[in-house]
């Protein structure tokens, strides 16, 4: 069983949270593009951020690990801030680039165009951030990074440059780089806005293998059919806030804010 | 018009041992200034990058200061005018057992100095051609900024950067014929004073021209295959035209993910 599990299959998910955004703003030139964004996410759950174009789910997810910054609320991680501290008085200071670094290994990304190494083969991109990084011995970083091709169903691609694969096999590699760090958190980007259709279901499939060996995932996706199978919870956002969330049988079913019954009579 | 063909041969193809001197002395000041100048660019370009307003500044400074005035001028003012205002003189002293003539020191940190600017220019737009998406993959990866740079973003820009750079490589082979003017012996001032000795002054300089264009063409192959090596290690691709891409492997099925668990 690869390492990422982080649960044995039949516990329960945890009750505990493993993220806490708490009252999250942030405003570029004056706009608002998160307005009090809260949202815990528990360990082993698998959120889905979903909501029309501009309402803010990606800048939300980039502010967990700290690619974006915010003017004021708070994200804990673990019990912990992620990219500040609070002053004394309150005020925010942003961690320093070396300790942002640490806390962001716990967390792994996948972005939407993929960004794989392309002077590295596909190996490399899997063994190197957790060799240079975490100073695993590469042996094992190879190892494992061996496995995690096996799970995304690559193991034949590894001594090949990420341009010479397809689309969705690029963003499996990514999962499986991202993977390769054994984060405690995996956000997901739009991992198939990119895609062409055909595309879309083997990384689909791969995410789904995912949560079901308990990662806790956040995922931003305008796949509702992905939404609807495997999130425990789906949350709504529209102009920079989470106006609602719940199960996905409850929210597409019945939703309970006008805006949602919107949204979802567009994308259904 | 006179043109002594025995002496313009003579000096082609077996020069003499000062004129040899001369042309190694050319050679082996371009490639210390050039490796000089490019950690010394780097680490001008590097501090143009800086969050902070005074270093950036400083950078801005730096290369608007040395771009702006003419490299002879500089070396004038190095080698010369230090002295003159006893704020540095440059001696003679022992490098791990060759004698390096203070003019020679001036003309490295001179001719380093100028080409650094250059250089730092040329590194910073490579950087800045590579994808955002590649430092923020880096950085969510838990790379450190240093990190980033050396393993991310600094091999990629450095097949973008390899063109301008030999340009300046080229170009810096040429210059070191200024520094005859603070009397390092390099190939034009041996040319210039073969000349005044023979009075064979367009024979002589033909020769010279001539072996600044064996330099330069030999540079042009070196810089070639450089980048044919990078194309293979930084794996680029190359401009469509030139090497026919490779086309993706088709999407496999989705099937091939039962059962992996097992593995």
């Amino acid at each position: 069983m690869p390492e990422t599990a982080t649960k044995e299959p039949g516990t329960s998910r945890g009750t505990d949270v493993l993220v806490r955004a708490t009252e999250v703003c942030k405003s570029i030139d004056g706009r608002r593009i998160l307005d009090d964004v809260s949202l815990d996410v528990r360990r082993g759950e698998v959120v889905v951020l979903v909501g029309p174009s501009g309402a803010g789910k990606t800048t939300f997810l980039r502010t967990i690990n700290s690619l974006e910054t915010i003017d004021s609320g708070e994200i804990l991680m673990d019990g912990h801030m992620v990219g500040y501290r609070r002053k004394a008085d309150g005020t925010l200071v942003m961690d320093s680039a070396a300790t942002v670094a640490k806390q962001r290994q716990e967390i792994g990304f996948v972005f939407q165009h993929f960004h794989l190494f392309p002077h590295m083969s596909v190996m490399e991109n899997l063994w190197h951030a957790p060799v240079r990084v975490k100073g695993v011995p590469k042996a094992a970083a190879v190892e494992k990074a061996h496995k995690l091709l096996a799970r995304v169903g690559l193991s034949d691609k590894a001594d090949v440059r990420p341009r010479n694969l397809s689309g969705g096999q690029q963003q499996r590699v990514a999962i499986a780089r991202a993977l390769a760090m054994s984060p405690a958190l995996m956000l997901f980007d739009e991992p198939t806005s990119a895609l062409d259709p055909e595309m879309t279901g083997e990384v689909l499939a791969v995410m789904k293998e995912l949560a079901d060996d308990h990662m806790t995932m956040v995922v931003v996706t305008h796949e509702m059919g992905f939404a609807r199978e495997v999130a425990d919870r789906v949350a709504v956002m529209d102009a920079g806030r989470v106006i609602e969330q719940g199960p996905p049988a409850q929210v597409f079913t019945q939703p309970a804010h006008a805006r949602t019954a919107a949204f979802l009579s567009k994308v259904l | 018009m006179t043109f002594d063909w025995s002496f313009f041969w003579q000096n082609l193809v077996s020069p003499d041992g000062a004129f040899l001197d001369g042309l190694w002395m050319t050679i082996t000041i371009s490639m210390v200034a050039m490796a000089a100048g490019l950690v010394l660019g780097t680490v001008v370009a590097l501090l143009y990058r800086s969050r902070f307003t005074a270093v950036r500044t400083f950078a801005k400074f730096y290369i608007w200061l040395i771009r702006g005035t003419p490299l002879i001028v500089q070396l004038v003012i190095i080698y010369l005018g230090f002295a003159a205002a006893g704020i540095y003189k440059f001696q003679d002293t022992d490098v791990l057992g060759v004698a390096v003539k203070g003019a020679v020191q001036a003309a490295i940190v001179g001719l380093t100095i100028h080409e650094s600017a250059y250089i730092s220019e040329v590194i910073r737009a490579g950087i800045a051609s590579v994808d955002r998406g590649q430092t923020e993959a880096a950085m969510a990866l838990g790379m450190r900024p240093a990190g980033t740079m050396r393993w991310i973003v600094l091999p990629q820009a450095l097949r973008t950067m390899v063109p301008p750079l030999g340009n300046i490589f080229n170009g810096l082979m040429k210059h070191t014929s200024l520094l005859s003017i603070i009397g390092v012996s390099e190939m034009f001032l041996v040319a210039q004073s073969i000349s005044s000795t023979t009075f064979k002054t367009f024979e002589i300089f033909l020769v010279a021209a001539l072996y600044y264009l064996l330099l330069t063409t030999v540079w042009t192959f070196v810089q070639a295959w450089i980048e044919r090596r990078l194309d293979d290690q930084v794996g680029i691709t190359q401009p469509a035209g030139r090497k026919k891409l490779n086309r993706p492997a088709p999407a496999e099925p989705v099937t091939v993910l039962k059962g992996v668990n097992d593995a």
